[in-house]
Order: C-alpha cells, then sequence, then structure tokens
C-alpha cells in the first residue's frame, strides 16, 4: 500500500460553510470572543485580538513567555468561547512523534491495527514548552501544522478544521531544550508575548479565582459553525494592489535591513497579508488597510528575522526587544501607499 | 536639524566661522570701485566679525541651532547701536525708542545718498549705516547657509550681492583682483567645509557598532537644496535691495528705468525746460527766510549752469568732494586782494524748500550750522548734500561781500587763463541775429563796458518782461533758437533776459554762466537790533547771468526788467565823474520787492520748492521695489491656492474625490507644522489631528472621520465600493472645509501666515515625487 492512499476525516471545509455571515457580523461576534476571553484573562486585550486575529486567519499562533503569565489559559479560553475542541501536549524531553500524531494499535477483537489519534487531532491544540520536546518530535508537529493532516501507517487523516495551533516557548535559556530553528518558526503565523499583568489586574485575578477557575464558568459565544463561517468570510476580505505592495515592500525592506541577517520569507509576507485580512474583517471592513498590516507587522514578521551580531551589540535592553524595534522602525520608514492611480 | 549632520567640534566651527568671516570681507571690497576711502571697508568688516563670531561663541555654548540667527540679529543691532546710536543708547550699546528714530533717520538719508551721491561716494554716516545693515545682515545669512544648514556652497548666493551691485553702477563692474580673491576665498570656504565633514565622518566611523545603528534615511539632497534656493531667491532679493538702497547713484533708477525728478539740477538736464513747464501754477510757497543788517540782501545761489551746448545749460558734472567741508569755504576764483571785501554773518531758516542744493550767497567764506553732510562744489562754490535736504535747516552764512570798483573791473586783465576756456565755449551754428546784437552791442569797448552795454540793452524799454512769451512750445529755455527769437520779439522772462546775456558775454569775449536760485525776498516789519527778518518764497527764484572778470572774479549782473537789484558797478556810467554812489540801487519797477505783478517765474518753484513730487517718486519706487518682493514672497501662496481649486475641481468631477480631499487636508496640516512623515496611514494621521483641541468639536470630528473612511475605502477597498455622486462629493467639499477650518482655527497667527506664505507642503510635493522615483530606481 503506498503512502497516503487513504485519506480519512476532515470535517468543516470552508468552500461550502454552514452559512455565510456578513463582514459587519464578523465585527460584532470577534469582539464578543474577545470580551468573554477577556472575562479571564484581564487586561491582555492584544494578545487575545492577536489570537483570535490567527486563528481567523488559519495560521498559527507562538506564544513566547515566562510560565505561568496565562498562555495557556489564553489558549483555553479561546477554545471554549467558540465552542470547538481543545487539547494540551505537554512536550519533553522524552516525547515522541507519535505521542503527538496518535498511534495505531493492534485490536485484538478486529484483529487488526487500529489509528489511535494523538492530541494533534482538535481545533486548537496548545503545546507547551515546545522547544523542550527533541526536533523529531518538533517536527512531527510542524508537518500537521503545515499540511494540516497526519499520515501514519500510509493513512492520511485531515485534520478537522479550523486547525490552529498554539504552542508556548520559555525564553529563558535552560539546559536540555531545543530552540525551534528559522526555519520552523516561520511556520507561526504570529508570535506573541504574554507579558505580566498589571498589579491591578493581578489582584484582581486573586478574587475571582478564589474558588474555582473562571473558565468553568465561561459561555459559548460562537458555534463552530459560526466560527467556519467567519474563517470563510474573512478569505474574502479585499486587498488592493498597493496594499500587497506595501507588504511586499515591507518583506523587502526586512531582507535590505543592515541590522537584520535574515530578513522575512515570501511565506511571511503571505501570511502578513492573511492576518491582516482577519484584523480587517474584525474590525468590520471587507477590505484590507495599510494600518492593518502596520497592526500586525510586528508579530507576524519578528519571530522570523534574526539580527546581525553587531546589531545585537549595540542594542540597549532596556529599550525592549531589538527586532520589535527594528520591525516598527520600518514600519515607521516604510511609506504607505496612497493608491494605485498615484504610483509612477 | 537634519539627522545625517555629524555635530562639529569647537575648532571645526572656528574654521567654518573664520573662513565665512574671511569670504564675506573680501566679497565685500568690490564695493571699493563706489565708495571713497577704506573706512567704510574696516567698519563692515568690524560688524561682520562681530555678527559671525557671536555666532560662533552662541554656538560653543550649545545655544538651540534656531536661536543663533535671532541672537546674531541681536548682536548687530547692539553694534548698529554701538555705532550709530550716539547719545541715544543705555550703557553705548543697549538701543532706546530714540535709537531707533535715528536709525530711521539714517536710513532715509541713505535713500537720499544714494539719489545725490555720484561714484565715487563720500562714506556719510548714513550710506555707512546702509552697508553696516546689508552686511550684518548677510553676515547672518551666509552663517545660517554655512553653520546651521551646512550648505557652504549656497553661501556664493548673499556674497553675490555686493560683487553685482557694481555692475550696476558702474560699466567696469567690480575690479577683477576682488573677483579673484573672492572666488578664492569662497574655494577655501568649500574646501574647510569638506575637511570638516570627513573628519567628522571618520569620527564617526570609528565608533563601530554604534555608528551602525544610526541609520540616516535615505535623503535627496537635491530638494533641500531647491527648497534653501527658493527661499534664498527671497533673502537675496531682500538683501540686494538693502544693499542696493545703500550705495550710491543709479542703482534705484537703473533697477526702476526712471530717473529721479527729484533731484533735477544734480542731472544735468536743462533746468530752464523743467522750469518753464511749471510756470502757470501760481500759489507762492514760503521758501525761507533770512536774518540779515541793512545792506545785506544777496541773491542765493541755488546752482550754477557753466555748459552751453546750443540747446540747453547745464552744470558741469562734477563728484563731490569729501574734503570740501562748508566749515572752511576757498577764496572764490579770480579775487585779488586789491578788491575790498568784507564778511556778513546772515542766519538762514529753511521753510518749505526742499532741495539738496542749499541757498547760499556768492560767495560764501563759510556754513555753519546744518545738519548732514553738505559739500561744496569747486569753482561755483554752490552748496550741496549727499545724503539730506535742506528741509527744516537753519544755518549760518558767512557771506563774503564783495565790491569791485567799475575802474577794476574795467581794468581787468583781459588775459584769462585756460581754464576759463569752457566758459566762453558757444556751439557753431550760433544764429546770426545773435552775433549781429552782439556785435552792435560792444564794438570797441572793454570787456567790463560791453557787459554794462549788454545789461542797458536788455534792461532798455524795447524789451518787456512778458507772460505770455513762455506760451509757445519750445520757448521755455535758453538755447540759441529761443534767444534769436527772443532777440525779435523781444519779450520774455528772466531765463531769456539772463541766457541772451550770458551768450552775448561770451560771444564778446567774457567769460560767463548764470545762476539759478533767489532774489533778495521781501522785508518783514521784524526788526530787532538793526537786523531785519526777509522772507523769500517761490516768486522769488531767479536766473541772472555772471561773468568773470579777472582779478575780481565771477560778477552778478541783472538784465531782468523788474527783478531784483541792478548791481552799482552795472549801471551805464557808474565810477564816472557825477555818477551815483556805488551803493546799490533801489529795485526797480513794481513794488518794493521788485517782482513783478504777474509772475512766471514763480513757477520755478513747480521743481525746487515741491517736495510732494519728490516724495511721490520715492513711494513710487519703493512701491515698485515692494510689490516685486511682494510677488514674490505670495508666488508659493498662490501657487498653494492654485493646487487647492484644483483639487477641489477633481472632487466636484469625482475624480479620485476623497484623494484630492485627503490631499489636500493632508497638505494643510503639512503647511501649519503637523504634517506626519511618508509612513503615516491615513487613520494614523486622523488620530493625530483629531487628539487637537480643535477637533474635539463633534462636527469636526465627524468630518475628519468622514473623510479618512472615504479615503480609505477608495485608495484600498474594492473598485466601485466608493460612494460616488453629486451629494457625495459635495459632502467631501464639506467635510474638508470643517476639518481645515478646525486645522487653521488650532494654529496660532504666526503658524497660520507661515502656511500662507511659505506652505511646507509644496516642497514636500516636489520630495515625495523625487523620492518616489528613487525608490523605483533603487
Amino acid at each position: 500500500m503506498s503512502e497516503a492512499a487513504v485519506t480519512v476525516g476532515g470535517a468543516g471545509a470552508y468552500d461550502a460553510p454552514d452559512f455565510v455571515m456578513g463582514i459587519d457580523e464578523i465585527g460584532s461576534r470577534a469582539a464578543a470572543v474577545v470580551q468573554n476571553v477577556e472575562t479571564v484573562i484581564a487586561g491582555k486585550r492584544d494578545a487575545v485580538t492577536a489570537a483570535l486575529t490567527v486563528l481567523l486567519a488559519e495560521g498559527h499562533l507562538l506564544i513566547e513567555d515566562v510560565p505561568g503569565v496565562g498562555k495557556t489559559m489564553l489558549a483555553k479560553a479561546l477554545a471554549r468561547s467558540v465552542d470547538c475542541s481543545v487539547s494540551r501536549i505537554q512536550f519533553t524531553p522524552d516525547l515522541l512523534p507519535s505521542d503527538v500524531t496518535g498511534v495505531s494499535v493492534f485490536d485484538q477483537s478486529s484483529r487488526r491495527f487500529e489509528f489511535k489519534r494523538g492530541p494533534v487531532f482538535a481545533n486548537i491544540v496548545i503545546g507547551d514548552e515546545i522547544n523542550r520536546a527533541s526536533p523529531k518530535t518538533q517536527s512531527a508537529l510542524l508537518e500537521c501544522m503545515e499540511e494540516r493532516q497526519v499520515t501514519a501507517d500510509g493513512t492520511t487523516y485531515v485534520l478537522d478544521l479550523p486547525f490552529t495551533v498554539v504552542a508556548t516557548q520559555n525564553p529563558v535559556e535552560m539546559e536540555g531544550t531545543y530552540p525551534l530553528p528559522e526555519a520552523q518558526r516561520d511556520r507561526f503565523m504570529a508570535r506573541i508575548s504574554m507579558g505580566y499583568p498589571s498589579p491591578a489586574d493581578e489582584l484582581a485575578m486573586l478574587s475571582t479565582r478564589e474558588t474555582s477557575s473562571p473558565l468553568d464558568r465561561l459561555a459559548t459565544v460562537v458555534t463552530l459553525g459560526e466560527l467556519r463561517a467567519m474563517i470563510a468570510a474573512v478569505q474574502h476580505v479585499f486587498t488592493s494592489q498597493p496594499v500587497k505592495e506595501y507588504a511586499v515592500e515591507l518583506a523587502r525592506a526586512t531582507r535590505d535591513d543592515r541590522q537584520l541577517r535574515l530578513g522575512a520569507s515570501p511565506r511571511a509576507t503571505l501570511q502578513l497579508i492573511r492576518a491582516a485580512k482577519a484584523h480587517a474583517a474584525m474590525h468590520g471592513r471587507d477590505f484590507v488597510l495599510p494600518d492593518d498590516v502596520d497592526a500586525l507587522a510586528v508579530p507576524v514578521l519578528a519571530h522570523r528575522l534574526v539580527p546581525t551580531s553587531r546589531a545585537i551589540g549595540a542594542h540597549d535592553r532596556d529599550s525592549g526587544p531589538l527586532i520589535d524595534a527594528v520591525v516598527r522602525r520600518i514600519v515607521g520608514e516604510t511609506p504607505v501607499p496612497v493608491g494605485s492611480a498615484r504610483r509612477i | 536639524m537634519r539627522p545625517d549632520l555629524m555635530p562639529l567640534s569647537r575648532a571645526q566651527r572656528l574654521a567654518l566661522t573664520a573662513t565665512s568671516f574671511l569670504f564675506l570681507v573680501i566679497a565685500t571690497m568690490a564695493l571699493g570701485p563706489l565708495i571713497a576711502g577704506s573706512g567704510w571697508w574696516w567698519l563692515c568688516a568690524f560688524i561682520a566679525a562681530g555678527t559671525l563670531f557671536s555666532g560662533f561663541g552662541l554656538r560653543s555654548i550649545r545655544t538651540p541651532p534656531s536661536l543663533v540667527p535671532v541672537l546674531e540679529l541681536v548682536v548687530l543691532l547692539l553694534l548698529l547701536t554701538l555705532l550709530f546710536g550716539g547719545g541715544t543708547s543705555v550703557a553705548l550699546i543697549v538701543p532706546t525708542a530714540e535709537t531707533f528714530e535715528t536709525f530711521g533717520e539714517l536710513m532715509a538719508g541713505a535713500q537720499r545718498t544714494i539719489e545725490q551721491q555720484s561714484v565715487p561716494a563720500i562714506p556719510v554716516p548714513p550710506l555707512t549705516f546702509a552697508l553696516a545693515v546689508g552686511i550684518g545682515l548677510l553676515a547672518v545669512v551666509v552663517d545660517i547657509l554655512v553653520q546651521t544648514a551646512r550648505m557652504p556652497a549656497l553661501a556664493a548666493a548673499p556674497a553675490l550681492v555686493p560683487i553685482l551691485i557694481p555692475g550696476f553702477i558702474i560699466e567696469a563692474g567690480a575690479e577683477l583682483p576682488t573677483l579673484v580673491l573672492t572666488a578664492a576665498a569662497y574655494l577655501l570656504l568649500l574646501r574647510v567645509d569638506v575637511r570638516v565633514r570627513r573628519r567628522a565622518r571618520l569620527a564617526a566611523g570609528e565608533e563601530g557598532d554604534q555608528a551602525a545603528t544610526v541609520i540616516a534615511p535615505k535623503r535627496v539632497p537635491i530638494v533641500s537644496t531647491l527648497g534653501a534656493s527658493l527661499g534664498l531667491a527671497a533673502v537675496g532679493l531682500l538683501a540686494a535691495s538693502v544693499l542696493a538702497a545703500s550705495t550710491p547713484s543709479v542703482s534705484t533708477s537703473l533697477l526702476l528705468g526712471s530717473p529721479s525728478q527729484g533731484t533735477l539740477f544734480a542731472r544735468g538736464v536743462s533746468p530752464f525746460i523743467d522750469l518753464g513747464r511749471d510756470l502757470r501754477r501760481p500759489e507762492p510757497l514760503p521758501a525761507f527766510h533770512y536774518l540779515a543788517r541793512d545792506g545785506d540782501r544777496p541773491y542765493f545761489t541755488l546752482l550754477t549752469l557753466d555748459r552751453f551746448e546750443g540747446e540747453v545749460w547745464s552744470p558741469t558734472q562734477t563728484a563731490v568732494d569729501g574734503d570740501n567741508t562748508v566749515d572752511q569755504m576757498p577764496r572764490p576764483d579770480g579775487l585779488s586782494s586789491a578788491v575790498e571785501t568784507s564778511q556778513h554773518p546772515i542766519d538762514v531758516v529753511v521753510d518749505e524748500v526742499r532741495t539738496t542744493w542749499l541757498p547760499v550767497p556768492y560767495p560764501t567764506a563759510r556754513i555753519e550750522g546744518l545738519e548732514g553732510s553738505w559739500f561744496w562744489d569747486d569753482g561755483a562754490l554752490t552748496v550741496r548734500s549727499v545724503d539730506t535736504n535742506t528741509g527744516g535747516q537753519s544755518y549760518r552764512v558767512t557771506r563774503l561781500d564783495v565790491e569791485p570798483t567799475p575802474q577794476q573791473l574795467r581794468n581787468a586783465d583781459r588775459d584769462l587763463d585756460d581754464e576759463l576756456a569752457s566758459f566762453l565755449a558757444l556751439p557753431e551754428e550760433m544764429p546770426a541775429i545773435i552775433a549781429e546784437t552782439a556785435v552792435a552791442l560792444t564794438a570797441s569797448a572793454s570787456p567790463y563796458d560791453a557787459a554794462v552795454a549788454i545789461q542797458a540793452y536788455l534792461r532798455g524799454a524795447e524789451f518787456d518782461y512778458s507772460t505770455e512769451a513762455p506760451v509757445e512750445d519750445g520757448y521755455d529755455g535758453g538755447g540759441f533758437d529761443v534767444i534769436a527769437r527772443f532777440l525779435e520779439t523781444k519779450a520774455g522772462y528772466c531765463v531769456h533776459f539772463a541766457s541772451t546775456m550770458a551768450v552775448l558775454a561770451r560771444e564778446s569775449g567774457i567769460p560767463s554762466r548764470i545762476s539759478i536760485g533767489y532774489t533778495q525776498g521781501s522785508p518783514t516789519d521784524q526788526r530787532v537790533d538793526g537786523v531785519q527778518r526777509i522772507e523769500v518764497d517761490s516768486h522769488d527764484l531767479h536766473a541772472w547771468p555772471e561773468l568773470y572778470f579777472e582779478g575780481v572774479g565771477w560778477v552778478p549782473f541783472e538784465p531782468t526788467p523788474g527783478r531784483g537789484t541792478v548791481p552799482g558797478y552795472s549801471r551805464p556810467g557808474a565810477g564816472e565823474e557825477g555818477a551815483p554812489p556805488l551803493a546799490s540801487a533801489p529795485p526797480t519797477g513794481p513794488g518794493s520787492t521788485g517782482r513783478p505783478d504777474v509772475d512766471p517765474d514763480g513757477g520755478l518753484a513747480g521743481q525746487v520748492a515741491d517736495p510732494v513730487a519728490t516724495a511721490t517718486q520715492l513711494w513710487i519706487r519703493s512701491g515698485v521695489v515692494a510689490l516685486a518682493v511682494a510677488v514674490l514672497l505670495l508666488l508659493p501662496a498662490l501657487f498653494r491656492l492654485s493646487q487647492r481649486r484644483a483639487r477641489i475641481r477633481r472632487i466636484r468631477r469625482d475624480e479620485r474625490p476623497a484623494d484630492a480631499a485627503w490631499d489636500e487636508l493632508a497638505a494643510t496640516a503639512l503647511d501649519l507644522g503637523a504634517g506626519g512623515n511618508g509612513g503615516e496611514t491615513p487613520r494614523e494621521f486622523a488620530a493625530r489631528l483629531a487628539e487637537r483641541e480643535a477637533f474635539d468639536d463633534a462636527r469636526a470630528r465627524a468630518a475628519i472621520v468622514r473623510l479618512r473612511d472615504a479615503v480609505e475605502r477608495e485608495r484600498y477597498g474594492p473598485a466601485g465600493g466608493g460612494t460616488a455622486g453629486a451629494a457625495a462629493s459635495g459632502s467631501l467639499v464639506d467635510d474638508l472645509a470643517t476639518a481645515r477650518a478646525a486645522l487653521l482655527a488650532d494654529a496660532v497667527g504666526a503658524e497660520r501666515a507661515r502656511a500662507l506664505l511659505m506652505p511646507h507642503s509644496l516642497v514636500d510635493g516636489v520630495r515625495r515625487v523625487l523620492g518616489g522615483r528613487a525608490r523605483a530606481g533603487a
């Protein structure tokens, strides 16, 4: 039997959504989701919005932050708000690829191998501390992310849509970790960091969680069908030629920049536009603005770029991450397009 | 400040300042051929040094760059106060209101001195003041260009001003060595600047990684140079007009193509013709009055005409000699010690007459109490000013009373110096009647007797003092044709009598010239201690001949019947046995003043005493200069206005209307200094504007949001998604007007004025076009 001869599963293709959703409704639904998630994670609107944007744009999210700031909580709250399945994988050095994708076990009664689906078969997969797993296991997950399918014993299992991986990574250097190489970081649509909550938010959190987890009380505001309709609508958001050129120009600027050793890939440009479409839709617009691109430039581009050692040496660490500053500078310097009729 | 400028060390700034100074003072040397002496140059160098090096000092103590030019101007003001403020300043350098009045007078004096002086000009205080102001301003401009803007190449523009001025005024222009030196100084300045830049770049390079983080945005230097050049053109024109006003003679006339009528007598056009034009202006103007003892009733000479070229009488054009100050005037030409003379003081107070020629008796020993700079002319001893006029003057003339006897005149040596040949010159095409008359009158007599005979002939009963004569065209004047007709018709007024006698005298071998001035005037009842007040008005204007006798000098005659006083020595039979005593005869003719009842000579007032005409000329010329400057300054505003009109038309034509509206709003914001960089999206821009106070108003805020949404949809939305139609474009225009009004309301007056006159969006537009091309090529 040749590889991938059999294809199984795959619910929720976007080309035939259950119903069509208008662009205005996307905005209100998205706002409802963000508001809902915020009841659990206070004061992190940017992170919540970015996560929802990635979900709507069918991307994957990398959250890079210290432990205990609510990375998992964010993913779970998001999943619960949209009524989709969620699974969590704790990556450890001894985790095997099959622990992620699933394993074929021999069924005595039927006398055949039966595929036990791994945790990757969920709409939202939370990969905790992804950098602690071996590269082999990492790449198993990454294949799923890219292909949106799992192949085991010659059978290809298509994952249900939407499929979004929310991976977390601890930035603090530790022994026995395998930081994601540049090529693999590139597969994540966006990287965000949660950051510590403000003292007031932290205090509020203490009182709300005294007795039980607020996650239990979280209501569902969007059904899975509605989510699929939203994603389908996002795909039809209009992107004008100037905005596309703007995205290309931004990517090109990162490649030419003196402070960067590695610039943005064409995949980055593609994902920047996709994310910008989701961002536009969430703001109730059926076309993309340069502002949408600007807003997502740091989350979408920053983790793919590699600074030169000179730039790292010269960087003042107190002024925030170097790469974020570089991307903001490039965004600031790149002229905003003013429309096709005006281009020379 | 431009981000790619490296900070300069103190030594580098000093080097740039020193070379700027050198460049400027060498360029100033180009004015050398125009101005006498070198004192003015040292003063200019002092001013330039004070201004430039104060700038250096200010920069050394880290004064904000934008403030330095302002403080330099303050230093310039203090220096001017020190040098020109006189007693009006506090602690020598702090100007007071009076100081500014003094400055205003000096500038007015400078304006006059331009009109009155010829090359080389005497550096009278008003002229040096104007030079100092001009050089000081140029120094500030050069300093801005070299130090603040770091564009030393453009420093050539202000330095061109002193270099170009001589070219306007004298044919040869600036002298070659000066030009070569200036060019050398310019190259030195550029060289120093290049060295400084190279040093700064090397120094920056050594800092290694630090330098790598400083990333200058790619700029198109042409644009900033272009903008600077446009600004400089305006500054240059202003500076040129200041300096043109501070340099002598023809500059302003050349600039505007009209000779100054206010200084007619200085110009060499025959005064007669112009005098005749105004013959029918009957209103007398009080010219001046004087206090003198009995017997001191001289004629007052304004100017003397000695050149006769057949058609016109004109004065010999001579440059003012700066050594000829009026506190000590020379003994008149030809006067020997044998002739009895006495000195009599006369106090003159000028009332209405405004002229650069001072009414003084001939001859005069000295004059005291004058304001401004006055100088006497060789020979004629007429007195003129180079920087002021007779207005408001009050002075004491010490008149030299020459009392020759008829015998002295009759015995005068007939051998004349060659110098006097010009006073005998007569053109060849002389009408026969003149020669015939001369022969008939002076057949065998001595020069003196001939002169007396001519005067007696003209004063004879055959000749009438006539107001009819001047009516015909061409009869006003003293040319051959006029004289010939006068001798036939035997009617005319003082101009005809004087010129006829002068020509007949020359024909008879007596040197002659014509003086123009006032007769002795009318005495009043005011008399204190034997000193009588005598008033002279425009009806006393007069022309009379003066004849030269060796050993006595120039002697006046009075051929005009009914005017003035006939000198005793010139009466027929004077000095002979039984003749009347040699006192001046009482005035003849009607009235105690000898003034005829109908006095066409009063028309002389038209040119000499009409301050209005002079002022009008001045105003017209200042007006034209001001208009030219204003048009230049308004050009950007006009261009900007037409741009706005074009955009509003685009909105109405529905031709990317939101784009046009947004461009206009952005340009307005840019003009008001609220512009963003190219990396700002409409949304960010609108958000920034909305933070301004004026947009607290809900209407303005809503307008800007609508404009923003429209432009976003038009630029980035799907085609056909925009709201088209007349209603939409109408509301866009309204929204644009509302948002612009809010923006303008938010700005202070100075910002609005700057936005109107120097719209920054124009420069930015050029930059965007060039920048776009540069990117496309990259």
